[in-house]
């Protein structure tokens, strides 16, 4: 199958008066169509950077991206507009790129009902909870249909028990809507419960460690249940060591 | 999970709570009322009995046989109405101004560099310094007191809106770059709708400050309004209608500042 993302080579350094920064060094990188893949890495070593590079936001300094298909991106907060209603939010995509027609409309207020949404179209986001929030946002994400997502430690603002319960959904929803994902993470058991590799990370400038390709023995998948499946130990003590040996 | 506006039953705790907080409403109403007319009183009392002398301290009854004769001479409204309709076209355009010239430094962040120091020190002079400048300049019309005005809120509109335009959160802007947005659009559906409850904060402000152009142009020009009425009570010892208009001035004030504050009620229906 040909990659739907492929990084050659790619370098980025970044510059200010006080200095070059050199934030991501020689990575490759190819993702399949309908992979689900995690990036792991030391805090700072340049993940959020090689995410923009690929959304388009900035160009690598060396090396070449490609990329098949239509980018979303969900950062690291819902980032939700405070005065628009939670439709006139999930609507925002379209609106910007000027799709709002009566077919895609339609798509996300499914989406809405769908996620268990429906009842708070007309609501303003003070008025929802952190893990709602969140759902919006994938739905934003996901009204103007894009092949590959990319997310950016979109549960870091919430607290453990909503964390667990909004990744096993969001993972979820990814998968059952067939979407490719490059998700970044600094939590070792959420990149394993989700995805199809790990990719680990050097400290700043990244480059690519080690990539795991992971595969677990459970019956249904669900992000949940892979957390009890018998190999999960193993690549948890895999990976934290070789994220936590080199970190210098 | 989640907060919703219900109407909910209440219990006996909530709604003796409820009540006390509406009693002390109540006290700090009344409480209000009776200083205001207690000290209209004091000063009816102290004119009527030569504790003051009410030729250069004027008197209540005497500013209400005033504001009477004017009213039904129509000469009142006249006044009122120029100095309304100069206060209103002041802020009003100097917000909108103010917003416009903000809207282009934050799109032109090279043009904003250049103009800092400029509005820096702009923003400390005293505006009304200008005003005679501005009437050798535009003639000894409402359109120069208008302008005095203008002048008065503009600056510290465009300071304010501007900064207001550079807090907003860069993770917003990139979030309508990441679907292709345009700086337009960044513009449209970020920063300005963000900053909303700043500008309305701004013309909050510019509606005093207009009031100080306007009167300050009044007392220059001289031909009608309640600045007008003011130095010309002065100059021939009619207190009356000095204080009378002082007093018009302050229910003006209130009266559109609690305008605003409605306006901004509408506007921000999306906050807790
Ligand atoms: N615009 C910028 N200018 C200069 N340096 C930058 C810029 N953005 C990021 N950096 C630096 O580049 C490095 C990588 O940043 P990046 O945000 O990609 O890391 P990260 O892995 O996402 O970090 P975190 O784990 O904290 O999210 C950091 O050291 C950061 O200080
Ligand atoms: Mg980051």
């Amino acid at each position: 199958m040909r990659p739907i993302v492929s990084l050659d080579n790619v370098s980025l350094r970044y510059h200010s008066v006080s200095g070059e920064t050199p934030a991501v060094s020689h990575l490759n990188l190819e993702v399949l169509p309908g992979e689900f893949i995690c990036i792991v890495g030391p805090s700072g070593c340049g993940k959020s950077s090689i995410l923009s590079m690929l959304a388009g936001l900035l160009s690598p300094s060396e090396g070449s991206i490609r990329i098949d298909g239509e980018i979303g991106y969900m950062l690291q907060k819902d980032y939700l507009l405070e005065w628009r209603s939670i439709r006139s939010n999930a609507l925002l995509g379209l609106e910007i790129q000027k799709k709002l027609t009566k077919e895609n409309i339609e798509y996300v207020d499914t989406l809405l009902e769908q996620y268990g949404l429906g009842d708070f179209k007309e609501h303003y986001p003070y008025q929802l909870s952190g893990g709602m929030r969140q759902r919006v946002a994938l739905i934003r994400t996901l009204a103007v249909r894009p092949d590959i997502l990319l997310l950016d430690e979109p549960f870091s603002a919430l607290d453990y028990q909503t964390r667990l319960s909004v990744s096993d959904e969001i993972g979820s929803i990814i998968r059952k809507e067939g979407k490719t994902a490059i998700l970044v993470s600094h939590d070792i058991s959420e990149a394993i419960s989700l995805s199809d590799r790990v990719v680990v990370l050097s400290g700043r400038p990244a480059r690519l460690k080690k990539i795991y390709p992971i595969q677990l023995t459970i019956e249904e998948y669900s992000p949940m249940k892979a957390r009890e499946a018998p190999e999960f130990r193993e690549y948890f003590n895999a990976i934290w060591k070789e994220l936590d040996v080199h970190v210098s | 999970m989640f907060r919703k506006k219900t109407q909910q039953v209440i219990s006996r705790e909530q709604a003796a709570f409820l009540s006390r907080i509406q009693r002390r409403k109540a006290l700090v109403l009344t409480i209000q009322w009776t200083l205001l007319f207690a000290f209209f009183l004091l000063w009816e009392t102290a004119a009527r009995y030569g504790w003051i002398d009410p030729f250069i301290f004027s008197q209540p009854s005497r500013m209400f046989a005033a504001g009477i004769q004017m009213a039904q001479d129509g000469s009142l409204w006249t006044h009122i109405g120029t100095t309304l309709w100069e206060t209103v076209a002041g802020f009003v355009l100097g917000t909108i101004l103010g917003t416009l010239t903000a809207v282009l430094l934050w799109w032109n962040r090279f043009v904003s560099d250049v103009a800092e120091p400029y509005l820096v020190v702009l923003n400390s002079l005293p505006k009304t310094a200008l005003a005679p400048i501005i009437i050798v300049w535009i003639g000894n019309n409402q359109t120069s007191i208008i302008v005095v005005a203008l002048l008065t809120s503009v600056v510290v509109t465009i300071m304010s809106v501007l900064n207001g335009f550079l807090q907003v959160d860069h993770e917003k802007i990139k979030l309508i770059q990441i679907f292709g947005g345009t700086k337009l659009q960044v513009l449209a559906k970020v920063v300005f709708p963000a900053n909303i409850p700043c500008i309305l904060n701004a013309l909050k402000i510019n509606v005093g400050l207009s009031f100080v152009g306007v009167i300050v142009g009044e007392f220059l020009v001289a031909q009608s309004g309640l600045g007008f009425l003011i130095v010309y009570g002065g100059q021939i010892f009619k207190l009356d209608w000095v204080m009378l208009s002082v007093i018009v001035l302050a229910v003006l004030a209130a009266a559109m500042y609690e305008g605003i504050s409605l306006l901004e009620k509408k506007f921000m229906k999306w906050q807790e």
